[in-house]
This record gives structure tokens, sequence and C-alpha cells, in this order.
């Protein structure tokens, strides 16, 4: 599902030259769980960035999902992205429509047709526990809740790879609990996951395979 | 997907909000001027063509002619390049047409001694002859005949009167062209204010895979919306000024332009001013995307 073979990458140029990952590899087949961990600034938002084609490599190359993402067209963006699902660290959802509205928009965007939309829609929500909130606005949900709908948008188009930004990152122990729980059993399902974040804590109770980031480099494989 | 992307064009049409309003006024202005420019150029432009047919060149005779040279002299001038017809006055018709246009005065020519009124030819050259070109080349034709003393006439005037036309043409084309750009540069701040609301938007709908022109498109379309609108309020209130003026206007266009009344724009020209709108405003949509690529 993912390869990535000796990336390095590099913001800025001469002195303003910032190197954020440094001679990574590694590969994550299909319906795998992988924990990217460590600590803020050591490279986990880049490499997920890399992976859904955000930013190019400066050096090395990467396949995520059979797209090569090293000679991948602009245009053939869409295409991957299709088959990947991304929840960040704040939920993203927008604000001026509801959380089924919210959901529902990917599907729309991606021209599912409009007898499909309310039942996948409604799918993904249940899948999260939020039907009974499919009509709140997003400043009406708690930060859990948010999260979640968050999840549901990412899973609706039934992605093969879920890409996960510290999505607990804004959560108490409970809340951070329960996303890790749905996300167990969306993998569960036969979603490929890689989620990041600094929680130790969480590495620990999730029990998969680690990879750890320091200062750019990858220092663990494990698990 | 098609009722998706209008209804956030519409979406976006609503989020515009002030600004939205004042670019679909100032296309409504911008089309207005050309509209009206249009509608009276259409006018002057039926004028030109009504007094085209009306040009005429007279040839005064040394001498009233006998009825065979007459005769004779009308076919010489027939056959000449550019003369669709001839038409003989006679001194004594000449003299009936003065009194006539002299009205209550008319006994001041009965106290001439004798008739001093030439007898003439008035020839009404053809279409393509209507010209100061081809005037000039008739006057010199005629003037080759022994029989004519002096030629008078030419479309000079018909040819002041096109040329003013297009003049009018040319400064109402200048005036919508520059309402025209501040038009499309309303609609362009209007519709990059919208991409600033609309970026996180668009931001997820590049997340999860839609494509550019789903993205871009509704934008093409505000634009396009905005343009029709102001078409159609162009063209509201372009036929109220007609159905107000035209009825004030309608008595002095005999005498001034030699029209029995004031023509308005065909169904054709209306739709090529919507059309017009509708350019615009996407025009203004386009390059909000090329300087918004949020």
């Amino acid at each position: 599902m993912i390869r990535l073979q000796r990336v390095s990458k590099v913001f800025g140029e001469g002195p303003a030259r910032v190197p954020a990952l440094s001679d990574i590899s590694f590969g994550i087949d299909k319906g795998d769980f992988a924990v990217l961990t460590g600590a803020s600034g050591a490279g986990k938002t880049t490499l997920l960035r890399l992976l859904y084609r955000d930013e190019l490599p400066t050096e090395g190359e990467i396949e995520v999902a059979d797209f090569d993402l090293t000679t991948l067209r602009r245009s053939e963006i869409p295409r991957l992205r299709r088959s990947i699902g991304i929840v960040f660290q704040d939920a993203k959802l927008l604000a001026g429509r509801t959380v089924f509205e919210n959901v529902a928009f990917v599907l729309r965007v991606l021209g599912t047709s409009r007898r499909d939309i309310t039942p996948k829609a409604f799918a993904a929500l249940k899948a999260v526990g939020l039907s009974a909130r499919a009509q709140a606005y997003p400043n009406q949900l708690s930060q859990g809740e948010a999260q979640r709908a968050s999840l549901a948008r990412a899973i609706v188009k039934a992605p093969a790879l879920l890409l996960a930004d510290e999505p607990t990152g804004n959560l108490d122990e409970q809340m951070a609990g329960e996303i890790l729980d749905l996300v167990k059993d969306i993998w569960s399902r036969g979603t490929t996951i890689v989620f990041a974040t600094h929680q130790a804590r969480l590495v620990t109770q999730l029990r998969r395979r680690t990879l750890k980031l320091e200062g750019g480099h990858l220092v663990k494989d494990e698990g | 997907m098609l009722a998706f992307l209008v209804g956030e064009a519409l979406r976006d049409l609503r989020r515009a909000g002030r600004v939205g309003v004042s670019a679909v006024l100032l296309i409504a202005l911008s089309l207005s001027a050309l509209g009206g420019f249009w509608v009276f150029s259409l006018n002057l432009g039926r004028a030109v063509d009504q007094w085209r047919e009306r040009v005429r060149v007279v040839g005064y005779l040394k001498d009233e002619p006998s009825s065979s040279r007459l005769d004779e002299l009308t076919r010489q001038i027939e056959a000449m390049p550019g003369v669709l017809r001839v038409r003989y006055v006679s001194k004594a018709e000449a003299l009936k047409a003065l009194k006539q246009s002299l009205g209550g005065q008319a006994d001041v020519a009965d106290q001439l001694p004798r008739n001093p009124l030439p007898a003439s030819v008035e020839i009404t050259p053809d279409a393509d002859t209507a010209t100061p070109e081809g005037t000039r080349a008739l006057v010199r034709r005629l003037q080759t005949l022994p029989e004519i003393e002096e030629v008078q006439g030419g479309s000079q005037w018909v040819d002041g009167l096109a040329q003013f036309r297009r003049l009018f043409e040319l400064v109402g084309l200048g005036v919508g062209a520059v309402l025209a750009a501040a038009a499309i540069l309303t609609v362009t701040t209007a519709t990059t204010l919208v991409l600033h609301l609309r970026r996180d938007e668009m931001e997820i709908m590049r997340l999860v895979g839609a494509s550019e022109t789903v993205i871009r498109l509704p934008r093409l379309l505000q634009g396009m919306a905005q343009g029709l609108l102001a078409a159609v309020i162009a063209l509201a209130a372009l036929e109220a000024a007609y159905a107000l003026a035209a009825p004030r206007l309608e008595p002095l266009l005999p005498v001034t332009l030699g029209l029995q009344r004031a023509a308005f724009l065909s169904v054709p020209q209306m739709l090529l001013l919507m059309a017009g709108g509708a350019v615009l405003g996407a025009m203004g949509g386009l390059l909000a995307r090329g300087r918004g690529q949020l």
C-alpha cells in the first residue's frame, strides 16, 4: 500500500534551508495499522503530507496505493486522494454546514449519485456513533463529536488508506480512547491505517507497528 | 453534479453580498450604456439607409429640349453606369414646384416677367453610386453632355451622417469598454472575496479528491449568473427608457432623421447583449481564479 525509498524532504534554500525528513525508507502493506510517533517537529506531519501528495520529496521515491507520487501528474492527484481518507488534529469541519452536510459534501463533490448520498452519509455517521447529531452544526459539537464527524467524513468514500494526523491531540483521555476504538474498528474492516501521534500512552495502548521519527530521521521501526 | 455546481454558484453569489450586488449593477450599467448607444446607432443607420435612397443629382439644361432630343438625352443618361432613374422636369413644372414651396407668397412668382427657372433632369443613382465618389463620377459624366449647363447634388451630407453614426458607435464602444472593464474588476473582486470565504471548503474539496473542474466551475458559473442577471436588468431598463422616450421623440423623427418611428433592439440583438453580460461575468470569475489559488 505504501512504499518509501530513501525519501528526504528539505524546505527552503540556502541559509533558509530546513531539512524536515532524511533518508526515510519503509513499507506498509495493505490492511496494516502503523503508528507514526515522535515529538512535535519530528517530521510526522511532513511525512503524511508527502503521502497524500501535498508535498513532493526532495529526494527518493514514494508509492501509495499503486500511484508513483514522484512522477504523478498534478491532474492525477485527485485520483490518488479519492483512495485516501485524512483526519487532522483540528476537525476542519465546514462551519456553515450541518454534520450530515459536511459528510455528504464529500460525496457530492466526488459526483456520487443523489440517491446514494443520504444512505452512505448516514452509514458513515452511524459507524462513528453520530447519527443522532446529524443536524447539528460544528459549533454545537463537543471536540470529541467534531473529531468523530471528521472521521465519518474521511471514511464515507470508503478509502483504502486512512491517514490520521494527531486526531486525539486536542482530546481528553476518554474521548481519545473513543476515537482510538473507532479507528481500530475502521481498520478491522480492511482499511490501511497510518496513525500519527506524539502521545506515548496511545502508542503503548495501540500495540501496533510503530515508526518513530526523531529530527526527521526514522529511528525505530518495530512491532 | 450539475445541480451541485449550480447550487454552489448560487450559494457563492449570496455570500458575495454587497460586492456581488455592486458587480451586478456595474455590469448592468455598462450593458445599458452599450445597449443605449446601440439603439441610437440602429436608428441612425436606418436614417442613413433611408436618406441614401433619396440621393438625387440634378442636371440643369441650357434650353428646353424638343421631345425627340429629350428622349435621346434620357436614353443617354440612363445608359450611364450607376443611374437608376431619370426624370425630366420642365420649366413650367419647376415654376409650379416653386410656387408650391412658396405657399402663401406664391404670387411673388407671378410678378416675374418670364419664367427664369431652367428645365432639368433629376437623376436617382443606384445604391452603389449613392456615395460621394459615385455621385462625383456621375456629375463628371453629366457635365460632358452639351445640353447640360450645370450639375448639382450629391451624397456628401448623407455620408456626413454615416460618419457621425460611426463616430457615435466608437464613442459607445469606448464608454461600454471602460464600464465593462470596471464591471469585470468588480466581478473579480466579488469572486475573490468568495474565494477567501470558501478557502476551507476548497481545501476540503482538494483533500478528498475533487477534480479542479468541480472546484473551479462554481466561480465561473457565479460570474456568469451575475452577468446574466445584470443583462436582464439592463434590458429591462432599456425597454422602460424606450417605452417612455419613444412616444415623445417620434413626432420629431420625420423632420430630423426622416424616420416614421424609432426602432428597438431585435430579439437576436437582445440575446447578444445577454451573452455579452454572461461573458463579462465569466471573465470576472476566471480572473479571480487566476489570482485566488487558495
